[in-house]
């Protein structure tokens, strides 16, 4: 039975998207919403469940026993995904249900949860997917949705990000699109398991076409995964987008593509073929510009959501970093970072958009003194941005303290210092914001102690990610075990 | 040899990139979405010349069945049908953007709308 739940998840997702539009009523479509993010975490706990105790499955949809029905693989990593996916999305609907109607016009919010519906739904399509060419449509579906839910503000800077956002993406696709057409030429397959079979077989007599394969969907995926030169988007994007938005975009969107490069790399080619191309130090390589120069940029930021945006891009920089390390332990941390950073980077992102809403500015230096009128907001941004910078038991730190062994394991003591300087960077913007906010008075003259705190059911999404976000540094060894045993 | 005698691989290739590069380096929005179509349409050449075997017929049953040598392979250009109703709906969504762009800022010039600053 259990074998089902992944179709029926994205099933879900879907019919109630299209149900929306024939409702067209407000409080409707965001119950809705809510309704079924709510029964797709149930379904995803039931299949972590499931993959715990019996072990990973495939479903086939359409002919099952040939090679060209539509293949599903549910193994480790895309059942604890598809828990996390499920859950913060959950959380952000809920923290919607307040707030969305300050930032998108009234008579768009029903299109508003249409389109984070369907959003939802691809990206799990993109997780659970064992089918390039499936995954390719599912890519293509979460694009415009997610181009969708940045554009709907309908403000010129709107505008102006989701073209540029559209155009960099559509760059990818086609470029991801000819990798699997070369991909298609070489094996004749399109069934990841399928192809992986031909290609360890016959991979030596087509070096060139391997390197330009992997060449191709890197790039193509970076550019949707804001990889470092290719990330000019994402500042514009995520920072002009509604909170809601910002923090799904931030906190999952860019990070479905890392784990397609994941799949790619490492499933349908192999460690042993991979490492022998020098693709692996490209991405490390621009994995720590990443880490480095979205510190910086970060650094150099005066408004609170885009440092906040520039931030993704120095932690997706980790993110590859671990993926061209080439190595099982690499990967899996590679793979945590991507559990930790969600929950984290959705928080700070609701976060601050709760405080941009009530201080009514974006700039950080109105933020001053923040932590007398919103003290549980301010302290809930400072776990998160603890948990960036790296302080032990959380996933932050985790993630660092996993990557530099890795490094270790493989001899390359040189690439630890990278990681360390990145950490320094990240104390360098998240800090001033911290200190300012609890212990500034330059704009408290005549205000008064927690006047701009928010009732308690807004917060409590921030709550339960932050709650889960120490849960995940508390249970990082059980996670990355269960992560490991995909490879 | 192999890109002489490969013409649909070797005209898909230049096609993808007059595309790429029309949609990289001009200015002109609309000449950007065109850009884009010509990219596509030319993996779409490149995926449907992977499936075509020369002298083969469509796989359309007419006469009678020839059995699975008469036949070119359906799969990529199945596949392409999809990808076309992807591209077809890309472009839609970029050019409705153009209007709104236009509406706000009074150009579909890239280079000048992002000099502008915007709210």
């Amino acid at each position: 039975m259990y074998k089902y739940f992944p179709l029926i998840n994205v099933f879900v997702l879907m019919i109630t998207a299209f149900t929306i539009p024939i409702v067209r009523k407000k409080k409707i479509a965001r119950e809705l919403s809510i309704f079924s993010n709510a029964v797709i975490l149930i379904l995803s706990i039931f299949i972590l469940v499931n993959v715990i105790s019996i072990g990973d499955f495939h479903y086939k949809a359409g002919y099952p026993n040939t090679f060209f029905g539509i293949d599903w693989y549910i193994g480790s990593i895309e059942s604890v995904l598809s828990v996390l996916f499920a859950f913060v999305s959950l959380l952000i609907v809920i923290y919607s249900y307040k707030s969305i109607e300050h930032e998108v016009p009234n008579e768009k919010i029903d299109f508003y949860y249409i389109l984070l519906n369907l959003l939802l739904a691809s990206l799990l399509g993109i997780i659970y997917t064992n089918d390039l060419f499936n995954s390719y449509v599912f890519i293509e579906v979460s694009t415009l949705a997610s181009c969708g839910i940045i554009v709907i503000k309908d403000k010129k800077a709107n505008i102006k990000a989701t073209i540029k956002y559209l155009i960099m993406s559509t760059v990818g696709s086609g470029l991801i699109l000819m990798a699997i057409a070369y991909i298609y030429s070489l094996t004749g397959h399109l069934n990841m398991s399928l192809i992986h079979e031909v290609i360890i077989k016959n991979y030596t007599q087509y070096p060139n076409s391997v390197l330009i394969i992997l060449v191709l969907f890197t790039v193509g995926l970076g550019v949707k995964s804001a990889m470092f030169p290719l990330h000019g988007w994402l500042p514009d994007a995520h920072s002009s987008a509604p909170t809601p938005s910002s923090a799904l975009l931030s906190g999952l969107v860019i990070k479905v593509y890392a784990f397609t490069l994941i799949k790619i790399l490492y499933r349908v080619f192999s460690f042993s073929i991979v490492n022998e191309t020098i693709i692996l130090n490209v991405i490390i390589l621009l994995g720590s510009c990443g880490m480095i120069f979205g510190s910086i940029m970060a650094i150099t930021q005066k408004e609170l959501k885009r440092m906040v945006a520039y931030s993704s891009i120095a932690q997706m920089g980790y993110v590859f970093f671990g993926i061209g390390l080439g190595t099982p332990a690499g990967v899996a941390t590679a793979v945590f970072h991507i559990v930790g950073h969600a929950v984290t980077k959705s928080a700070l992102f609701l976060c601050s958009g709760l405080m941009i809403e009530k201080v009514g500015s974006k700039k950080i230096s109105d933020l001053k003194g923040i932590g007398k009128e919103m003290p549980l907001a301010l302290v809930l941004f400072t776990l998160g941005a603890f948990s960036m910078i790296g302080i032990p038991i959380l996933p932050g730190f985790i993630s660092k303290w996993y990557l530099s062994l890795a490094c270790i394991e493989i001899n390359r003591l040189s690439l630890v210092i990278i990681i360390l300087t990145s950490s320094i960077l990240n104390v360098i913007y998240y800090f001033p914001i911290i200190i300012n906010g609890f212990f500034g008075h330059e704009n408290l003259e005549g205000k008064v102690y927690k006047s701009k705190s928010v009732s308690i059911d807004r917060m409590l999404p921030i709550i339960f990610l932050m709650t889960a976000m120490v849960l995940v540094g508390g249970f990082s060894k059980n996670i990355l075990n269960f992560i490991s045993t995909a490879f | 040899m192999g890109i002489v005698t490969n013409y649909f691989e070797t005209c898909s290739i230049i096609l993808f990139g007059v595309g790429f590069a029309t949609l990289m380096f001009h200015r002109n929005l609309i000449k950007k979405i065109i850009g884009m179509n010509i990219m596509d349409t030319a993996v779409f050449l490149f995926f449907i010349a992977k499936g075509y075997i020369s002298g083969k017929e469509a796989p359309i049953i007419t006469n009678s069945y020839k059995g699975i040598e008469g036949y070119v392979n359906p799969v990529p250009t199945a596949l392409m049908l999809t990808g076309i109703v992807v591209a077809v709906s890309t472009t839609a969504f970029a050019l409705a953007l153009t209007i709104k762009l236009h509406e706000k800022y009074g150009t579909i010039d890239l280079d000048e709308i992002i000099r502008m600053k915007g709210d």
